[in-house]
Parts: structure tokens; sequence; C-alpha cells
């Protein structure tokens, strides 16, 4: 079987200034991949290649299928149908991730409403409203009629995200791309963030690419890893394999990195 | 203190509202009022020539003897007509062009965005001028049209600018993976977005064509004649200016009062309007 996402010799550039160097990766259904690279290595660049969408200013060639579509250089009709049944984002600041102008329960509906249509249904009114109570629960939102009333900045970060969460869901997607969706948590709001998307995403069968430049959260839900520095990726395979026995420097650096930062938890505690 | 500083904000802000209000309200009363009803008729010598403000003449009497009062009032409509059309001329073509340039091809927009350059690098008033001098009768209509071509400019350039600023924005790549049309992200996530601080803008602009439509007047180029505007009374005041100094006070007064009031009451509304001012943190 064709896997969902599959990205061939991937280069990008802005005025011919590399940013991502042949990258090849495959996801497969249901499959959990983790793209994890420091700052500014291209990891968030490659989501939105995958999905078709990168600012104007970059060149992308290579091959990039989305579910059986070729990405790169396809008109943005034939990706738009694409966009709404096959991946959908989720963003790392929680502050830009929603209309700040908006009520939490018109964000979530319109997705919700766009999903059904391309279903051959309408979705209006109370049945929509039931719809838009129903997702908040599942993202596990306490008081959801309330949050469902609210604006964006009447509600904490961490409750931002997981109505971002559920706008995704809405979408039903074949594939979750989360791109470091937790990094602007605090550390208690970010496992509890985690927690849900591993289980959204078991609980659903849906294929998750999961980014992130620390180790351990990448590490905590995934199947398989892409390490990926200054836009070429080092390492790839098993997350026990690559984090266990790291066979590139930068790898081994950001493993010793990570065990320090545990060490010198544990060392407090 | 916490309570202090949540609600002094929100007073400021009725209180800009109120006033913005009262002086607006005033305008369009007077403006609607002298559609059915004048003090005297606006041409009739009705008495002295120059006097003074009385309680038949509130404002006194201009150089013919006609009452200088009504035709404060008739400025009041002629300044909101100009006002309200040229900023929506202006408004619908500079939102326009300036949201087509923020979704635009890089060399497309380029080629928009320094054209819009060059135009605001000539004041509104010369444009207005060379556009009512091309059409060869001067007219409220001319006028009107010129000043909203020129603010078209204005508009479109910060248009341009706020749309690719909201653009840059999470949510909208959110809503174009969730399959939103680009129609559908101008609609719903663009323009309310920057709606807060284009809605100032247009005061702005409001105040700006109604302060261009009196010079054109003044300079002669405005409407003609049986229409009263401010920049012609203004203008006519100019030879008595010691004489009878209540001819340039007046719409002086009237004109201030106007744009202060429109400016005002966005700034209030813009308040009431956005959920992220509201003060609920
Ligand atoms: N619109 C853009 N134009 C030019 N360069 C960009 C643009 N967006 C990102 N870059 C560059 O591409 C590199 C990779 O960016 P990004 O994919 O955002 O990194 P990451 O998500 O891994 O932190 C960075 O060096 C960044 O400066
Ligand atoms: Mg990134």
């Amino acid at each position: 079987m064709q896997p969902l996402l599959q990205i061939q010799d991937l280069n990008l550039t802005v005025d011919g200034k590399p940013l991502v160097t042949d990258l090849s990766f495959s996801i497969a259904a249901g499959e959990r991949l983790g793209l994890i690279g420091e700052s500014g290595s291209g990891k968030s660049l490659t989501a939105m290649a995958a999905t078709g969408l990168l600012p104007r200013a970059i060149t992308a060639t290579g091959a990039v299928t989305l579910g059986g579509q070729q990405v790169i250089g396809a008109p943005e009709r034939v990706l738009n149908g694409l966009r709404g049944t096959v991946a959908a984002f989720v963003f790392q600041e929680p502050l830009t991730a929603l209309d700040p102008l908006l009520r939490v329960a018109q964000q979530v509906a319109e997705p919700l409403r766009r999903r059904a249509r391309r279903d051959g249904h309408e979705l209006a009114g109370s049945a929509l409203q039931r719809e838009v109570l129903a997702l908040l629960e599942q993202v596990a939102l306490p008081q959801p009629e309330r949050i469902a009333r609210s604006y964006p900045n009447e509600i904490s970060g961490g409750q931002r995200q997981r109505v971002a969460i559920a706008m995704a869901l809405a979408c039903q997607p074949q594939l979750l791309i989360a791109d470091e969706p937790t990094t602007a948590l605090d550390v208690t709001t970010q496992a509890e963030i985690l927690k849900l998307l591993d289980g959204l995403v078991r609980e659903r069968g849906m294929a998750l690419l999961f980014i992130s430049h620390d180790l351990p959260v990448v590490a905590e839900i995934v199947e398989r890893v892409v390490v990926m520095q200054r836009g070429v990726a080092v390492e790839t395979g098993p997350v026990r394999e690559v984090f266990g026995a790291p066979q590139h420097d930068y790898t081994r650096a950001l493993v010793v990195a990570a065990k320090a930062f545990d060490g010198a938890l544990e060392g407090t505690a | 203190m916490s309570a202090v500083a949540a609600t002094a904000p929100r007073a400021r802000g009725s209180l800009t509202l109120w006033l913005g209000l009262l002086l607006v309200g005033l305008h369009i009363a007077v403006a609607l009022l002298t559609l059915v009803w004048l003090p005297y008729d606006p041409a009739a010598l009705t008495g002295g020539r120059l006097t003074p403000p009385s309680w038949e003449h509130w404002a006194g009497t201009d150089r013919l003897g006609r009452d200088f009062f009504t035709q404060i009032m008739i400025g009041s409509r002629i300044a909101l007509i100009v006002g309200i059309s040229a900023v929506a001329i202006g408004g619908l073509i500079g939102v326009t062009l300036g949201v087509l340039a923020a979704f635009a091809t890089r060399l497309l927009d380029d080629a928009l965005a320094a054209t819009l350059d060059i135009l605001i690098a000539f004041p509104t008033l010369l444009i207005a001028m060379l556009v009512v001098a091309a059409s060869d009768t001067a007219s409220l209509g001319t006028a009107v049209l010129a000043l909203g071509i020129a603010l078209s400019a204005i508009v479109a350039r910060l248009t341009r600018i706020l749309a690719k600023r909201v653009l840059l924005m999470d949510y909208i790549t959110a809503a174009r993976t969730s399959g939103t049309s680009w129609l559908g992200i101008v609609f719903q996530h663009v323009l309310p977005n920057i709606w807060p601080t284009l809605s100032v803008n247009f005061a702005l602009q409001f105040g700006l064509a109604v302060i261009a439509e009196a010079s054109l007047s003044y300079l002669g180029l405005g409407a003609p004649p049986p229409n009263a505007s401010w920049g012609r009374l203004l203008q006519e005041a100019q030879g008595t200016v010691y004489t009878a100094p209540i001819g340039a006070i007046a719409p002086g007064i009237a004109l201030v009062s106007l744009v202060i009031g429109v400016n005002l009451l966005a700034d209030g509304l813009r308040d009431i309007g956005d959920p992220t001012r509201r003060g609920s943190r």
C-alpha cells in the first residue's frame, strides 16, 4: 500500500540558499513519526512543503505525495481538496493558533461544517452546536459550554491548544501534523497535551507527524524518528534504536543533553 | 489596584465614545434637519449686511445680507456627504487593491506597492485638484470622486500591510489546511481582523476628505455656489475677517468639531468592538 505521506529528495531553497537538502521519509497510514532537530533546522518548512503551504519566497523541488496526490506544483484547487480531508495542523503558538475575534464555538464549527459538506451533508444549527460541544469534550476541556462562548483571550494557553486540536480533529484528517504543539506551554500542561494527543491519535488510528526540538517529548509519542540538522536528515530509524545507539554525532549530542537534563532533575529531587 | 486598572481604560473609552457620538450626532441631526427645515431661505436677503450675531441671526449675516447660520447648517450636510462618499469610494477601491496585493504573487505585489508609494508621495489635495482640473465641470460629484481616488492609495497601502500581517498567523494556515478558500479567508479572518485599525483610519480619512473638500472649495474647485460648503464660506469671509470675524470662526468651529467628533467616535467604537480590548484580563 502506498504511504499516506511520501517525501522523496525534497530540496527547499530561498534565493538559491539551501534550507532543506535531499530529505526523504514517508509516513504510512496510522504511523507516528517524529521530526526532531534544533530550531531553524527546517522542520516547519518540511511540514509546510508536505501540505503545499510553503511561503512564496521558497522554491521546492523533489517529490511530495500526500494521499496519493503530488503536492509540489499542484494547483491550489487540488491542494484545497486534499487539505480538508488528508492532513490537519496543530501549531506551536497557542496565541496565534486561534482568530482573536471569533468565539471558540465559531472557530470549531467552521471546519466541522466544511467537513460535513464534503461528505455530502449540511451541518447547521443545533446539530452543529452539539458536534462542537462533543469535540470540545473529546479534547478534555472543562466546562465546554463556557469555553465555547469564550473568545481566545479569555482562556488559558493550554485550553487554546486544546481548542486548536479540536479544530484539527474536526477535519477528521488521516494525518495530524503537530508542529511543536507543546513548546510554548508550561511543563505540566505540556504533559497533559501530549497525553491527549497520544490518546486521540491511537483511538482514531490517525497518522502523526510530530515536530519537536525536545528529544524526551518526541520519544514519548512516536514510533520512528528523523533527526534533522541544518536541513539535512542525519539519522532515521525506530525511536529505541536511534536514541539507544545513536550513530551520528548530532544525535549523540542530543541524547547526552537530554540525559544530563534528566540527571539534573533527579539530582535536585 | 487591579480593579482600578481594569476600569480606567473602559471609562476613558466610553468618554471618548460619548463625546464623539455627541459631536457627530449633532452634525447628523443638523444635516437631516436641513432637508426639511431651515431658519431662513439660504438665498434670501434677510437683514443688513455683515451684521454681528443676534437673536434673529445666530451667526450674523454675510456681505449680501443672507443668514449665515443657515449656510453653516447646509455646510454640515455637504461635509457629511463629502466625507462619507469619499471614504466609501476610497475604502472600496483601497481595501480591494490592498487585499489583492497581499494575496498576489511577489512580482505583482511589489509593482502595486511601488505604485502606491509613488501615489502617496503626492499630497491628497494635489491629486484631487488634478482630477478636478481634468474634468471640465466643477461639481460636488467630481470633488468627491477625486478625493475618493486620492484616499484609496492610502487605504490600499495600509490594507496591504495589515492583511499581510494577519496572513502570517497560524490560524490562517490552519484555515487553509482545513480547506478554506482564499475568499473565505478574506471575509472570515482578514477583513474582521484588520477592521478595527482600518475603521479608525477611515475616520482619519473622513476628516482628511472634509478638510480637503473645504480646501478645494476655498480654491474655487469644489461645489459651485448654491452649495454652501464651509470651505467656500471661509473663502468669502477672507476679505472681511477683521470687520466680521464670525464669518471665519463659525465655519472653522463647525469643521473642526465634525473632524474631531468622527475621530473620537471611531476610537470609542474600536474599543467596544474588539474583544481583546474589552478588559477581560
Ligand atoms: N519565509 C521564509 N523565507 C526565507 N527563509 C525562511 C522562511 N521561513 C523560514 N526560513 C528559514 O528556513 C530555515 C528553517 O526554518 P524552519 O523550518 O522554520 O525551522 P524549524 O521549524 O526547524 O525551527 C530557517 O533558517 C529560517 O530562517
Ligand atoms: Mg518550527
